[in-house]
């Protein structure tokens, strides 16, 4: 029998709107979350979740069964958020590919929006250091670490979203945890 | 076996934390962490790492964003699904188009002709009465009788085919004397298959 999602898939590509529903309810805060981590900014996460159903419900048709529907659904996500982070990177022309490595690039510097619902009036000193360094990760480790980290996917699964070979996704996920590492060592 | 460079340690180390490190390996990166004070060092201050980015808390989507994203939805699918299966099926979907641009245009053809026609080379000794038509005892009709829209008795000889389409033929009499074989049409498709063999007995035969 195929997984829960794919056969939820099944359902909603014959038009039932109450199984793509549980779709919706099964990753919403899923891809939030990805995008929330990957934008640094809600409103752009709600835009960019949205979106991301939106392209899924559309294109329900072209689902390929044999794949996991979480690979699917996190690789428009993650295009998604890769192709708003480009546009940010065109508008402010803060590119700055040779310190790519250092995370010194625009994206580090962008602030990040000072809304503070309730959740966060508690965030402790940690906590937020860990967001910054995050952040700060430059947006080729920062999808691969989000994926890894916050998703809980595998490296063959992070292969597959990203479209890119194991061994690439390997060595970001290295970059990506020393980065983090010298960001936090000193700090906590 | 010879003692593991550090810049390799590092290497072991991240495959390490990915659950990606064969086991032999893993006890050799153990090995050289005992004598390498600076790798432990390092490995716990990744292992740290990690531990805090796994333990960050989970950002969750506001509250009404799965009713906003049911909202925002095209309000039916039907359509789409219709389309791609266009798409995926160019050949096939050209067929059916044509198949029911044909039969559409057969069945109108068909259905312009609501009225009796009755058609054969010798109409002199047929009888006809309403929506009848008759063949009267002791009489001969020589070659074939062909009626459209109507019902059909024969008592007398038929020296010929008879052929009656969207009709009926009442039961034979036994004065009835038919030469030739009955036909009878009743719907588009046997009209459309009649047609079609007439036309082409036409081409064999020449007449």
């Amino acid at each position: 029998m195929k997984p829960l999602e794919t056969r939820l898939a099944r359902l909603a590509r014959r038009g039932d709107q109450r199984a793509f529903a549980e779709i919706v309810d099964l990753y919403k805060d899923k891809l939030y979350h990805l995008a929330y981590r990957m934008t640094g900014n809600r409103q752009e996460a709600e835009d960019v979740v949205q979106e991301a159903f939106l392209r899924v419900y559309k294109n329900l048709d072209r689902y390929d069964e044999n794949q996991k529907f979480s690979t699917w659904i996190y690789r428009i996500t993650t295009n998604l958020c890769i192709d708003r982070l480009r546009k940010r990177k065109a508008i402010y022309s803060l590119d700055a590919e040779s310190s790519d490595h250092e995370g010194l690039d625009g994206y580090a510097m962008l602030p990040s929006d000072d809304r503070t619902p309730e959740s966060e009036l508690i965030l402790s000193e940690t906590q937020r250091l860990i967001h910054e360094a995050i952040a700060a990760l430059p947006a080729k480790y920062k999808s691969v670490m989000i994926l890894r980290y916050l998703q809980d996917l595998s490296l063959q699964e992070i292969s597959d979203v990203m479209d890119m070979p194991v061994t690439t996704v390997k060595t970001r996920v290295h970059r990506g945890r020393e980065f983090l590492r010298k960001k936090l060592e000193h700090k906590l | 076996m010879a003692d593991m460079k550090c810049n390799v340690a590092v290497v072991f180390m991240h495959d390490y934390l990915d659950g990606d490190l064969a086991r032999e390996d893993s006890m050799q990166l153990k090995r050289h962490l005992t004598q390498c004070s600076a790798c432990y060092a390092r490995y716990e201050s990744l292992e740290r790492t990690d531990a805090l980015v796994k333990a960050i808390s989970i950002e969750k989507a506001p509250d009404d964003l799965g009713d906003r994203i049911m909202k925002s939805l095209p309000s039916s699918r039907r359509p789409a699904a219709w389309t791609s299966w266009v798409r995926r099926h160019p050949a096939v979907s050209a067929a059916a188009i044509f198949m029911v641009v044909m039969l559409s245009s057969f069945v109108s053809m068909w259905n312009q002709s609501r009225e009796l026609s009755v058609s054969g080379p010798d109409l002199e000794h047929v009888v006809i009465e309403g929506n009848k038509v008759i063949v009267p005892e002791g009489q001969k009709v020589t070659g074939d009788l062909t009626v459209m829209n109507g019902d059909v008795q024969v008592l007398g000889d038929l020296d010929g085919d008879l052929t009656v389409i969207d009709g009926s033929v009442v039961p034979l009499a036994s004065t009835a004397h038919i030469a030739g074989e009955i036909k009878t049409i009743d719907r588009a498709v046997d009209w459309f298959w009649y047609k079609v063999s007439s036309y082409f007995g036409t081409l064999a035969y020449g007449s």
